[in-house]
């Protein structure tokens, strides 16, 4: 700093000196009358040594700045993006798989506690059966069909739902 | 970790094409734009952090995230101040860590050799600055250099720093004062 004192006020012609500092047109001796009176205004003083301190820092750093190439720059976004998409992209997949696990362990556990009962009511398993087979002759034809069909659609898309989703495609 | 079938890496690659896709500009005008700005941008991430390696990361990951922003910018002015935005909040969010082994502009340009009495005094001065602006605070620092260095008007100084445009002045005014009087305290 030069020795002038620390501005109190703030001079309209402030951001003058500083476009023309910063656009390189600045001169102490130019026509527009702004370095006589740069001499003389304790603020624009100020700006000015400022302005050109920093203005040479940064000319400073922007030579020595080690920025890479824009093709390197670019590069290593698109692996970034692709990356964060691949990402994206799995994330269905896997919930997708933690659902057909649950509903296959239910489906399982359901079954299993219906043959431990049967199994622990012993002979009576048969009787149920018999039970229930001479109810399903009893029933209405029009419903046991479409009962049947049902059970059987279920049974055959069930693994292979599970299947599709876990299993690695040839 | 499970291997990915064959459907998961076609709908991965799907995803790879969207991915160039989801950049705001292509890559000649990006070329273009970031030959014009990187160097600014790194000189105000290395002022800001005080530290050139820190510059390094920041300055990618600027960019990275200006390509994947959805913001539409009108003119090439906008899209610079968005990303000294982006520069400015990435410096906020390192200031939020705890620094590693930052290795400090002001040092290793003391250990520069100067040559000749010129470019020393250019160092000496370089170096003063370097500790004044540290001493300073943040937003001091922010406003001071896209005002003076940057050449920013106030406008976008309050764009990029989310701050009011009116309020601007006041706080250049005191930054600037602050900066002088830590500039004088070194010297004398």
């Amino acid at each position: 700093m030069n020795g002038h004192t620390i501005g109190q006020s703030v001079c309209p012609r402030e951001q003058e000196i500083v476009d023309l500092v910063v656009s390189g047109r600045w001169r102490d001796d130019g026509d527009d009358g702004l370095g006589p009176h740069a001499a003389q205004c304790d603020a624009c003083a100020e700006t000015l040594e400022l302005a050109r301190l920093l203005q040479d820092e940064r000319k400073a750093l922007c030579e020595e700045a080690p920025v890479p190439s824009a093709g390197a720059v670019w590069w290593r976004a698109t692996i970034r993006a692709r990356a964060e998409a691949a990402r994206t992209a799995g994330q269905p997949i896997t919930l997708l798989q933690g659902i057909a696990a649950a509903t296959a362990l239910g489906l399982f556990a359901g079954l299993a506690g219906a043959v431990w009962r049967s199994v622990a009511a012993g002979g009576a398993w048969f009787d149920r059966f018999d039970d229930l087979v001479l109810r399903s002759a009893a029933a209405p034809t029009t419903l046991i069909l479409p009962l049947l069909l049902a059970l059987a659609a279920c049974l055959s898309v069930a693994p292979l739902a599970v299947y599709l989703a876990t299993a690695d495609e040839p | 970790m499970r291997e990915m079938t064959l459907s998961e890496l076609s709908r991965l690659d799907s995803a790879a094409s969207e991915a160039d896709e989801a950049f705001q500009m292509d890559e000649d005008a990006f070329r273009l734009f970031y030959e014009r700005t990187a160097r600014p941008v790194w000189a105000y991430l290395a002022r800001m952090t005080g530290d050139p390696r820190q510059a390094d990361d920041l300055l990618q990951e600027a960019y990275y995230r200006l390509l994947r922003a959805k913001t539409a910018h009108e003119t090439e002015a906008h899209r610079r101040n968005y990303l000294f935005r982006i520069a400015t909040n990435l410096v906020h969010d390192l200031r939020r860590r705890p620094r590693v082994d930052a290795v400090q502009m002001s040092e290793q340009q003391e250990h520069a050799d100067p040559r000749q009495a010129d470019a020393a005094g250019r160092l000496a001065r370089r170096v003063d600055l370097s500790r004044a602006m540290a001493l300073l605070k943040p937003r001091e620092r922010e406003l001071l250099w896209l005002a003076y260095a940057q050449g920013s008007s106030h406008q976008e100084i309050a764009e990029t720093l989310r701050l009011k445009t009116s309020s601007i002045k006041a706080l250049l005014f005191r930054a600037r004062q602050r900066l002088a009087t830590v500039l004088r305290e070194r010297e004398s």
